[in-house]
Order: structure tokens, then C-alpha cells, then sequence
């Protein structure tokens, strides 16, 4: 009562909490946050892998400060980064396991939690084989738990559907690697922004996804000439000196179409090639199908400006082409990608400082599971029916041969699939949300309501944990000690400066307590684990020779160096920056890189009179992915609380729609309500573009089953969608339905509205 | 696990090889010399819109999320594929000419030798004139702490070479501080260098902060919150003060407009007339108090005589009150009339002071609804309302003679007040400025029922009633006039209240382009 009334008076303005103090670390900083001591760490979000301070005040974390020392980020974080110590104390966090009784999800012991999903298991696996038991993880744990987890999974439960939401993300970067260079391992390195004369960023929205790469792009003296290819005149596409508005999903056009004009010019570095690549003759023979008047048709970019770029790759000392989801996410994402390097190969454009082609990575650790989490290869890059690889991997971690996998199992998406068959009878989810972040939700959600059991383990209630019938309460970032392997294969120190709240384990702790409920498991697979520096250490020994190379690394080095990249060994025992360089061989068989004869697939799903309008998705730069960890984070999520469409003003003058007015889409498969119209010049008439993050406007559930069958990556980016504005619910009306070419649009009063049921064929390629 | 040590003992010290300020902890910047001051520079053509100075400044300075000093603001221009998105990350101006400075009451602003513009926390009384005035709207209230809050250029940091957060934090290097030389920057490069789209002109406060904007901007540039339609606050405390005082001023000279003409043998006011005048003032004026975050130090915002508006309205008004409750001694103890006239005019001349000083605190252009002559002819007319309760009394207390010409004296400057208002609404109509367009908008997109309301009490309160009241007089029929009346001016008490709080909830204020949720973040 008396501090109301002193309250209202105004008699305390709070002085102390707003006041600052001396830190010895980092100078004048809030005084009521300043911490007692600082935790060397990197930041638990996106591929980035920047190096910061988390500042812990009476064993809570209150302040995550950039680490100036640092080459990955050299004291700056993006405003998630700046702000993960709130993720930690989320409302939404999960404090312990929970079990669903009575159809409520209820919290259990451990003991419980861990018997009820291993009683399961090894019913299911008795009744109809191990195989019937599905895992789907993440990006976003640490290496060591990584390893852990695909022993576990592989060794353990003896499955091998077994996926990461990797596939979501990078699968198609790294299946294009593999076939054009033999290995999976991007080129490239974060110092080669500052070395590019000529910077290339394609289907990559750096400036809100990667934020901290602009410092790169800053940092280089050379005033590198900046070239953004993307349908959306995105905020990256403001930094291009040259932009690219290409047509949705010919970027595969674009490139064979660039590789033409190499050769046609006899740009081509012959020499390199010569020394370093096969199949140039094949490749010279196919891109005859590519001439620039067709390309310029296909991409919507003229023959003149087609030149100048591959100009700019032919005659630029150093030409770095950084491409993420829009490459990526595509039918045809692992030929996009080698397509890319096909014209690095080409030009000579690898293995030089400046010179690479460069997937950016979406999640802090999707490199720690490709490298070590037998998904789609074996630990350290060894291929799956490679009988020597296979021998070799048994006896460094002393297991018989008969156990170690001989091929990959069910991707993501065949999994889905496989559970909607029948096939798949318990999913065990790990730190992702498929929820949220799948393609085609409705069918999504059918599948996994015919589960016999779903085991989430997270650290957040998230959308699927809360469908799941037993929760394994996970410690998150800051929780727990291992390493993340950054885009630019740096590997960054994680430590502990908290501890999980209530009873959750870090996810090591969780595998390996688990894995004592399956009779000799643990024993064979952890022998005398009890920290996750037991699995880096057999992950160094795993990954000696091996291109991704770790056994010259220790914590320490990384805590010392801010990182180091791979491969480290003897050789290159402060890592190396890039690949491919004359010291390190490309890993096909005969050391040659490989140029491939790739074919462009026009769009999958063509807007049609009933779903005139192109949808892409995407991320903002406040939020994470699902939002499960920025979604109770205040002042990033005031920023952007939901999702929006970005729509041009011909489109919302059809809809007679202003900004702030609400839109519904449809797609064959579903129709999503009230989202909030942003109109715009950054889309084309014909576009739009939603972000994916936000369960209440849940994108997903229009985009489609459509996949890169070679990577099994879903295609976001692409979906033919109508769109229904109160005045104009019929939504808009194509004139000439064209897959490529100008198309126009009109509103119509007459088209009465269709029905979403889907008996517009449903574009579906096998999974 | 916890073996390894911790690779750098201080970061303070440490410069990371950025080339830029960014990413540092400390800061070298040249020692200012004569004539100069620190500033920020803002690189538009670097910013990519990440927020991360937005994030770093509330971490900084533990600002709760919705306390934000620095604010990332959005506008775009041309048309696909030569779309030009535009970002404005801006924080405090620091100003050569602080509005905020110059307005604040309790001279709670200091422009420190270095320049940078200081908010003094304890002195502040949280009458939030400052974020009125600030043309870019950079000053915010902090609920939690009852004052204005507002960037200090991380002032603290700067003095011990620390880099500000937000100039830290930038991965773009867009952020950067330099020392100017006030005198050069004044005379000709803050045209070319010190404006932004959508913010108020530089030369307003001469703003110092350097914006490098892209060449070839596109001629329009819109915000991304055009679409914001949000009404002012609705300041209810300070409607009944300005209301009230208002009345107090009409019915203080009709008092002594009475007190003189009862020289000439019209009736003579007493005590209770004096007393009626100061009654409205009475309650008004405390009532203002409410409207500070620390009402307790109400007394203090006659601190800044010399250049604050609001200093003089409360040093004004408050003694015209006071002057008012004397006053009413002096009839009581029937002192003689000479002295007292001589005393009314003073208290008179002092009230219009007060009304005049009023009126001007909202004569600022961050506001443009409000910056207009009209503010002042509403202002003082409003002090009919006052003629109608002076009155009202007459009849009351049986004078209807008296009464009758004081009413259609009241009649009449209410139609005047009504013209004034009217033409202050019409105006808006006839405006090209995007702020008294959305001005409109809100008096007839989210007020207008309020609005009607307003006139057919007026009409009703100030015009019909008091007819239909004169004719019963007339007829002799004076306690139905009396209930007649006492209607009336109930009516008009309601409208001048409705008509206020429409001025102040429909303002729209200078503001930064802000962002597509968020709008400029300001309350
Ligand atoms: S920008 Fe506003 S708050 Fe800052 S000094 Fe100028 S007038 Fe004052
Ligand atoms: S200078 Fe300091 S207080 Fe001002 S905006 Fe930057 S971080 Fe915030
Ligand atoms: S941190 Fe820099 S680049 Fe990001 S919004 Fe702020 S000023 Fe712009």
C-alpha cells in the first residue's frame, strides 16, 4: 500500500536500477546487471557463430556481450544475440520431463519419462523392427551432443531414419558439394568478404538472417563491386551495386546460363581447369541448351546484364558467391548449388582468399550434425556403403562392423512419409519444430497423429512438444559445454554459465542416461563418457585424415584462437581458412572436382487461374525460426509480434487493400487468415512474401510437398497461392496464365471464389 | 570443464581490427576544440535495418523493451526493381538549440560543454513538455520511473574513452561519433547534411547529427507506419485544468466588469460572486498535478522562467489564483472599492497573462495541431463558459436585469468561440501537412461521435437553453430559466471538456519514420 502510493507520488525514480558501473571486462555497463563473472561462449543462434560473454549475476545470466577478440564477429551480435540471455529464463522454457496421462501432459521423474519412451522403443522394434522408430533433430545442438545422439540413434536404437531439420536448411548445399567436389565442407571462410573484389550473394537476405556478415562486407578495402541475385529487393538487395531480380526459381538457368557465356568467351580459366577438374567436355556440350537469349527469357534478365556478371566472375581477381536459403530451399536445390560451383570451377574462382563458393549456414551447429551426426553420411564425412570407410569408423570406436549402417536411411520428408504409411510408429523430435517449420502442415499433422508415440525433447514447450506424449526437458544454450561449428567450419567454444532450470539435463546428459535403458548400449557406445569432452574426444580421432579434420583441436585452443577451422591437424595446426586450396585436394576419387551437366526445372507448382500469385517465405531478423526461443523475448518480439505479407501496390489495388488492412492466402492446400497487408515495392506485382516464424499465421500450411530429390530439402520458396482481401474475396485474376514472361493480373468481380479443396492437381514429387 | 582461462582479461583496451568504431569497447576521438562539440554521424547508405543498435542501447542502459532511446526506422521509395528501402537509426540530436532544453520547466536539461544534451533524472518532474517539444520525438516517459528519459550519448563511456553502446554494436560501422564545429555546421552544411525524410528540419532546433543518405533518393519516401492511426494521449488532468482556469478568467471579468458598472448603480457583486470566480481556478490547477509523474514536485515547474512556457503558465496562473482568493477577502471585509478595482485589474491582467502563457506552451511547431492562432482564440474564448456562470448566479440570486446582458454577452462570445473552433477544424481540412491530415483523420475516423457531441452541446448548451431561458424570464417564469440555465451550462462544461480532450487526443505529432509494427515507439 505505501509503495502504491509513494509509487504514484513519484517519489522513486528507480535511480539505482537505471544506474551504471564499472565492469573490469568491458567498461561502464548497467549497474543492476552487472555481472559477478563473465562465461567465454558463442552465441547458440544461427550459423553465424559469433563469440560473446554471457555475464552471469547470482547464477542467472543477465548481459551476452560480443567478444571483440573475436574474427567471427569482432565484438558485435545481431539484436538476438545481444538480447539470448533472456532465452534462457523464457516463460516457455520446460523445467522438467512430462509424461501425458489421461490425455494431459503432466510433469514425471526422469526415471519415468525414460522407461515409458524405452519401453516403447523396444516394443515397436520387436513388433516391427528397429526401423520403426523415426528421429528428427536439429541444427542447433552441440557437436559433442551431435555424435552422441547419431551413436545413439544408429549404434543404439539400430535405426536409420534418422534426419535433421538440416534438411530444411542447408541439405542441398551440402549434397551439391558432394557431387561437385566430393565432399561435403563449405570452401570459404568469413575473411573472404573482406577479400572479394567482386561479392556475390544469391538467394542469401544477409541483412536480416546474417546480420554480423556485413561487418565482413564493410571491412574490405577494395570496395568490392556487390551483386544480389533475389526475386525480392530484399534490405541485402540495398547493399548491390548490381541487382538481380531474377524470376522465382531460375536461378539454375542463370548460372548454366553465366557457365555459357564463360565458355562462349573462352573466359574460362584453362589452366585451372586443366590441373584441378573433369568434365568440362560434357559440360560445354550441355549448356548448348543455355544460350544467353534463352537464359534472358527464362530469368527475366537481360542478355546485356547476363555478360556483365559473368564478366565480373572472369575478370575479377576475386569473386565470392554466398548463397543460403534461396538456393537452398528449392526442387532443385543440390543442382543449384553445384551449378554455382560449376562457374567458380570454371573461372578459377575457389581456394583463393576472396575466392569461393560459400553456403552460409542457417544454424548455430547445422555443420557439428553434418560433420558427426549420421545423417547423411557417416561421422567425418565418410559415405555410407564406403565398406572401408565403414571398417575403418567400427574399429576407432571398437564396435563390430555389423553395426555401423550401410546406408542412409528415410530423409525428413520419407519419414513424414513413412509415418503416414505406417511404417514409422514413434518419433522422437529433437530440439526442432516440425510444427511450425514443415512444409504442408494439414499433412503433416495427419501423419503424426497416426504415431504410437511421439517423444519431444526440447528446451522450450514447444508446438510439437505440446502434441507429444512424453517430454525430455532439455538445458538450452548457456546451459551446457561443448562446441558449435560456425558456416566457415569454426569451431567455437560453448560453455556452462547456468545451470537447466529445475530438473532438465543438457541434452548429452539426457542421451547418455537414456541410452542405460537399452541393455549393454551404453557400455558399447559411451564407454566411460561422463562429460562431453569423451565425445570430442573420440570425434578428434573419428575425424583425423578426414577432410573435416578436428584432431589437432582442444577447448582450449578454441577459447585462445576464437575458434579454429577445420581441417586442424598437423598440417594446419591453427586450422585452415579455406578449402581447395593447392595444399588441400578435392575428395572425389580422382582429386578432380567435377563440373555437372545440370538441368533447370521450371517451377513445380506454376500459378495457375486459381492461384495466380508466387509466395515466398522467409525469416526477419528478430525472430528465430520457430520462435519457440525469441517468441517471449519482449523487445524482439514488439518488433515484429506476427506474421505479414508483403504485397505490391498493383496487386493490393486489385484486393483494394492498404497497408495494415488484413489479407487471407490460399493454396491448394490450405488457407491462412489475418495476416496483416504490408504494402510494398520490394516484391513484384505477382509476389508475395510472408515469414515463416509465427504458429498464428502459419505459413506451412500452404507451402507444399515438393522436394530436391537428391537432398531431400523441401521447396519453400515457391508456391502458387491466391490471395482474399474483404472487397475482393474471389481474390485476383490472371490474364494470361504464363509460367515465365510478364504476366498481368486484374482484380474480377465475376470469378466466384473456389474452394481450396485441392482438385487442382497437387504437384507432388516422390519423397 | 571450466579448466580454461579467460583469454582476455579486459576488453577496454582491446581494439578489434574493425577500421571502424564498431565492435570496439573503447572509442579514440579527437579532444574537442574550441567551438566544438561531439555528435553522432549516421551512415544511411551502410544501415541495413538489423536493430542491433536499438537492442544494445536498452541492454546498456537496462531499459525495459518498451523504453527505447534509440529507435531503427524505416521508409521506402521507387518502385520494384529500383526499390529503395531507407533506414534511420536515430537517438538523441544533441541539439545546438534544444526544444527540449528550452521548454522544460524545471531546467531539468544541461548542455554539457561537450555538447552532448544530459537529462537530469532527480530534478525532473515528469511533465513530459520536453516530449512535446522535441521535434523528433526523442524524449520518453518512463512509466515505471515517473520522469522523462533520453539518450545522454552513453555520456558516462564517452568520458572514459568507452565507446557508446549503439556505436559498439553496429556491425555495419553506421554509427559513428565525431566533434563539429557548431559554427561551420550552422552555417551552411547542416542544410546538405543535418536532414532525413520524414524528420522536422534541422534548423527547428539545429540538430547536430550528420545523415550520409544514398545519392538519387527516390522524391517520395514512405514511412513504414503510414498506416499507424493512433490517437494522442488524452491528458485529462491538464483538459480540466485549461478548461477550468479558462472559466475562472471569464468569470473573474465578468466580476469586475460588474464590480465597475455597479459605480453606476448596477447591482453590486458580493463576496460569493468573488468567491464563484476562483472556485473553477481552484479545483483546476491541482488538478494539473496529476497529470506529472511526480506531483509532489509540482511547485518546482516554476523553475525556468526565463525561456519555459509551462514555467510561466504555473507562476501565472498560480498567482492569479491566489490574487483570486484575496480578492475574495477584500469583498468579504468590504475594503474600499477603489483599492479594489485596483486589485481586480492587477489579478485580471495577471489571469490573461496566464491564459496567454497557456496557450502558448502548445504554440510548438513539433506539434503542428496545436502550433496554430487558433489555440489562443479557443483559449481565451473559452472563458464564455465563465459569463454563463457569472450569470447563472445573477439570476440565482434574483438580479435577471444584470443577468440578461451578461448572457448575451456569454451568447455571443461563444459564437465566437464556436467560429474559432470551427475554423480551427476547417483548416485541418484544408492542409496539405501529413501530420493535421492524420489530425483529421482521427476527428473523424476515431472521434467521430465525440465530435458531434461537441457541437450539439454547444448549440444546445450555449445557445438553445439560454433563449429558451431569457424568453422564460421574460415571461417571469425565473425557476424554470434557473433550470434551463443550470442545464445549459452543464452542457457547456461537458462540450468545452469534449472539445479538449479532441484537441489534445487528435494531435499528431513531428515524429521519425518508424517501423512497420512498432510505428516510432512513443506512447
Ligand atoms: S533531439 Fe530533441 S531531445 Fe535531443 S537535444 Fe534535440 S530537442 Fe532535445
Ligand atoms: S549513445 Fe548510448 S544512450 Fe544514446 S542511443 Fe546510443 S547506446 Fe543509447
Ligand atoms: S545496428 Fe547499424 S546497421 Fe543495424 S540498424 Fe542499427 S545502424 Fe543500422
Amino acid at each position: 500500500m505505501i509503495n502504491t502510493i509513494k509509487n504514484f507520488l513519484g517519489l522513486d525514480i528507480k535511480a539505482a536500477k537505471y544506474a551504471l558501473a564499472d565492469d573490469p571486462m568491458f567498461g561502464r555497463i548497467s549497474d543492476a546487471k552487472k555481472p559477478d563473472k563473465w562465461v567465454f561462449s558463442t552465441c547458440g543462434y544461427c550459423g553465424v557463430g559469433c563469440g560473446l560473454y554471457i555475464g552471469v549475476r547470482n547464477g542467472k545470466a543477465v548481459y551476452t556481450k560480443g567478444n571483440s577478440a573475436h574474427s567471427v564477429n569482432m565484438g558485435t551480435l545481431c539484436p538476438k544475440g545481444l538480447s539470448e540471455h533472456e532465452m534462457i529464463t523464457s516463460s516457455n522454457r520446460l523445467p522438467s520431463p512430462m509424461v501425458r496421462k489421461n490425455g494431459k501432459l503432466q510433469n514425471s521423474s526422469w526415471e519415468d519419462a525414460f522407461t515409458q519412451v524405452s519401453k516403447k522403443f523396444k516394443e515397436i522394434s520387436e513388433k516391427h523392427g528397429s526401423s520403426a522408430i523415426g528421429v528428427l533433430s536439429t541444427g542447433q545442438l552441440l557437436t559433442e551432443e551431435f555424435y552422441t545422439l547419431g551413436k545413439l540413434v544408429q549404434l543404439g536404437l539400430r535405426t536409420n531414419n534418422y534426419d535433421g531439420n538440416t534438411t530444411l536448411c542447408m541439405a542441398s548445399a551440402v549434397m551439391g558439394y558432394k557431387q561437385s567436389l566430393g565432399s561435403d565442407g563449405p570452401t570459404g571462410s568469413y575473411e573472404d568478404f573482406q577479400h572479394a573484389n567482386v561479392i556475390v550473394l544469391v538467394g542469401a537476405n544477409i541483412s536480416d538472417n546474417h546480420p554480423i556478415l556485413k561487418l565482413h562486407i564493410e571491412k574490405n578495402p577494395n570496395k568490392p563491386k556487390i551483386i544480389v541475385i533475389d526475386p525480392r529487393k530484399s534490405k541485402t538487395a540495398q547493399m548491390a551495386d548490381m541487382f538481380i531480380p531474377l524470376k522465382p526459381r531460375t536461378d539454375l538457368a542463370l548460372f548454366n546460363g553465366l557457365a555459357y557465356i564463360v565458355l562462349e568467351q573462352g573466359w574460362e580459366n584453362a589452366e585451372y581447369l586443366k590441373a584441378n577438374v573433369t568434365g568440362l567436355g560434357d559440360l560445354r556440350k550441355h549448356l548448348q541448351n543455355y544460350p544467353p537469349q534463352e537464359v534472358a527469357n527464362i530469368t527475366g534478365i537481360d542478355v546485356k546484364t547476363l555478360y556483365e556478371i559473368a564478366r565480373s566472375y572472369a575478370s575479377s581477381q576475386a569473386v565470392l558467391s554466398a548463397w543460403t536459403m534461396g538456393v537452398n530451399q528449392s526442387y532443385m536445390g543440390t543442382d543449384t548449388v553445384s551449378a554455382i560451383i560449376n562457374l567458380h570451377l570454371l573461372t578459377g574462382q575457389i581456394g583463393r582468399p576472396g575466392a569461393a563458393p560459400f553456403s552460409i549456414t542457417g544454424q548455430c551447429n547445422a555443420m557439428g550434425t553434418r560433420e558427426t551426426g549420421f545423417t547423411s553420411s557417416l561421422p567425418g564425412y565418410r559415405n555410407y556403403g564406403d565398406e572401408k570407410a565403414a571398417s575403418e569408423y567400427a574399429d576407432i570406436i571398437n564396435v563390430p562392423l555389423e553395426l555401423i549402417p550401410t546406408q542412409r536411411g528415410y530423409k525428413y520428408g520419407e519419414i513424414i512419409e513413412a509415418i503416414e504409411r505406417g511404417e514409422i510408429k514413434a518419433l522422437w523430435v529433437v530440439a526442432t519444430n516440425p510444427l511450425v517449420s514443415f512444409v504442408n502442415q494439414t499433412r503433416l499433422r495427419k501423419a503424426l497423429a497416426k504415431l504410437e508415440l511421439l517423444v519431444v525433447q526440447d528446451a522450450f514447450m514447444s508446438d510439437t512438444a505440446q502434441l507429444s506424449d512424453v517430454i525430455f526437458a532439455a538445458g538450452t544454450w548457456g546451459e551446457k559445454e561443448g562446441s558449435y561449428t560456425n558456416s566457415e567450419r569454426r569451431c567455437n567454444r560453448a560453455s556452462k554459465a547456468v545451470s537447466p532450470p529445475g530438473i532438465a539435463k543438457s541434452d548429452f546428459d539426457i542421451f547418455l542416461e537414456f541410452s542405460g535403458y537399452f541393455d549393454g548400449v551404453r557400455e558399447l557406445i559411451y564407454p566411460n563418457w561422463k562429460t562431453p569432452s569423451d565425445a570430442f574426444e573420440e570425434w578428434k580421432r573419428v575425424s583425423r585424415g578426414q577432410l573435416c579434420d578436428y584432431s589437432g583441436m582442444s577447448y582450449q585452443m578454441m577459447e585462445l584462437h576464437g575458434g579454429i577451422q577445420w581441417p586442424c591437424n598437423e598440417q594446419f595446426p591453427l586450422g585452415s581458412p579455406r578449402l581447395y586450396t593447392p595444399d588441400i585436394g578435392f575428395r572425389t576419387y580422382d582429386g578432380k572436382a567435377k563440373l555437372l551437366p545440370l538441368e533447370w526445372i521450371p517451377l513445380q507448382e506454376p500459378t495457375g487461374e486459381q492461384f495466380p500469385i508466387i509466395l515466398n517465405t522467409g525469416r526477419t531478423v528478430e525472430q528465430w525460426h520457430t520462435r519457440t526461443k525469441t517468441g517471449n523475448i519482449d523487445i524482439l518480439n514488439d518488433l515484429a509480434p506476427e506474421a505479414w505479407v508483403d504485397i505490391n501496390p498493383a496487386d493490393a489495388s486489385a484486393l483494394q487493400v492498404k497497408s495494415g488492412d488484413r489479407l487471407s492466402l490460399s493454396s491448394p492446400r490450405g488457407r491462412v487468415d489475418d495476416i496483416v497487408v504490408r504494402v510494398t515495392q520490394t516484391v513484384r506485382e505477382g509476389n508475395v512474401f510472408v515469414p515463416f516464424h509465427f504458429n498464428t499465421q502459419l505459413i506451412n500450411q500452404l507451402t507444399t510437398s515438393s522436394f530436391c530429390p537428391k537432398s531431400g530439402e523441401p521447396n519453400y520458396k515457391q508456391t502458387a497461392v491466391q490471395l482474399h482481401s474483404v472487397q475482393v474475396p474471389q481474390g485476383i485474376v490472371m490474364k494470361s496464365p504464363e509460367i515465365s514472361g510478364t504476366l498481368s493480373y486484374e482484380s474480377s468481380e465475376v470469378q466466384s471464389v473456389p474452394k481450396t479443396t485441392g482438385h487442382i492437381v497437387q504437384m507432388i514429387r516422390p519423397f | 570443464m571450466n579448466d580454461t582461462a579467460t583469454p582476455l582479461e579486459s576488453f577496454i583496451g582491446y581494439k578489434a581490427d574493425t577500421g571502424m568504431q564498431c565492435g570496439n569497447y573503447s572509442i579514440d576521438i579527437p579532444k574537442l576544440q574550441e567551438g566544438e562539440q561531439y555528435r553522432f554521424h549516421f551512415d544511411a547508405t551502410k544501415c541495413v535495418g538489423c536493430r542491433c543498435c536499438e537492442v544494445a542501447c536498452n541492454e546498456q542502459n537496462n531499459n525495459p523493451a518498451d523504453i527505447k532511446w534509440r529507435r531503427v526506422g524505416e521508409m521506402e521509395g521507387g518502385s520494384f526493381p529500383d526499390t529503395l528501402l531507407l533506414f534511420n537509426s536515430m537517438s538523441c540530436n544533441h541539439c545546438v538549440d534544444p526544444a527540449c532544453l528550452i521548454g522544460c520547466p524545471t531546467n531539468s536539461y544541461i548542455k554539457f560543454d561537450n555538447g552532448i544534451v544530459f537529462h537530469d533524472d532527480p530534478s525532473c518532474i515528469g511533465c513530459q513538455y520536453c516530449t512535446w517539444n522535441c521535434p523528433y520525438g526523442v524524449p520518453t516517459y518512463h512509466e515505471e520511473r515517473h520522469i522523462v528519459t533520453k539518450c545522454h550519448m552513453c555520456h558516462e563511456r564517452l568520458a572514459a574513452d568507452q565507446s557508446p553502446a549503439c556505436v559498439q554494436a553496429c556491425p555495419s560501422g553506421a554509427i559513428e561519433i565525431e566533434a563539429v564545429n557548431i559554427l561551420e555546421w550552422m552555417a551552411n552544411d547542416i542544410d546538405t547534411s543535418g536532414n532525413m525524410p520524414h524528420l522536422a528540419d534541422a534548423r527547428l532546433t539545429n540538430s547536430t547529427t550528420r545523415f550520409t543518405l544514398p545519392d538519387n533518393m527516390p522524391l517520395e519516401m514512405l514511412k513504414a507506419d503510414e498506416h499507424h492511426l493512433k490517437p494522442a494521449h488524452g491528458e485529462l488532468p491538464l483538459v480540466f485544468m485549461t478548461v477550468l482556469t479558462q472559466m475562472s478568467l471569464g468569470a473573474f471579468g465578468a466580476l469586475f466588469i460588474g464590480d465597475i458598472l455597479s459605480l453606476f448603480g448596477f447591482f453590486k457583486p458580493t463576496w460569493i460572486f468573488a468567491l464563484l470566480a476562483l472556485v473553477p481556478a481552484a479545483l483546476g490547477l491541482p488538478l494539473s498535478a496529476l497529470h506529472l509523474g511526480r506531483p509532489l514536485k509540482a511547485l518546482s515547474a516554476m523553475k525556468n522562467l526565463k525561456t519555459s512556457w509551462l514555467s510561466r503558465e504555473a507562476a501565472a496562473l498560480g498567482a492569479f489564483t491566489g490574487l483570486m482568493s484575496l480578492n475574495v477577502a477584500l469583498y468579504f471585509f468590504d475594503i474600499a472599492t477603489a483599492v479594489r478595482l485596483g486589485f481586480e485589474l492587477v489579478t485580471l491582467l495577471v489571469g490573461i497573462y496566464g491564459i496567454h502563457a497557456q496557450a502558448m506552451i502548445y504554440r510548438i511547431p513539433a506539434r503542428p495541431s496545436w502550433d496554430r492562432f487558433s489555440t489562443n482564440q479557443k483559449f481565451f474564448t473559452t472563458a464564455y463558459s465563465g459569463l454563463f456562470l457569472v450569470a447563472l448566479a445573477l439570476i440565482i440570486s434574483g438580479t435577471t436585469d444584470s443577468a440578461t446582458p451578461l448572457l448575451s454577452s456569454a451568447m455571443i462570445l461563444s459564437v465566437i468561440h464556436g467560429f474559432f473552433t470551427l475554423g480551427a477544424y476547417n483548416e485541418l481540412k484544408a492542409s496539405s501537412t501529413p501530420q493535421l491530415e492524420k489530425t483529421l483523420r482521427l476527428y473523424r475516423e476515431l472521434f467521430a461521435t465525440l465530435h458531434t457531441l461537441r457541437w450539439i452541446t454547444l448549440g444546445l448548451g450555449a445557445l438553445a437553453l439560454p433563449l429558451l431561458s431569457t424568453l422564460l424570464i421574460a415571461s417571469g417564469l425565473t425557476s424554470l430559466a434557473i433550470i434551463t440555465l443550470v442545464l445549459g451550462f452543464v452542457l457547456i462544461v461537458l462540450s468545452e471538456l469534449m472539445d479538449r480532450f479532441l484537441f489534445y487526443t487528435t494531435t499528431v505529432p513531428l515524429q521519425m519514420a518508424g517501423g512497420f509494427f512498432v510505428g516510432a515507439q512513443r506512447h
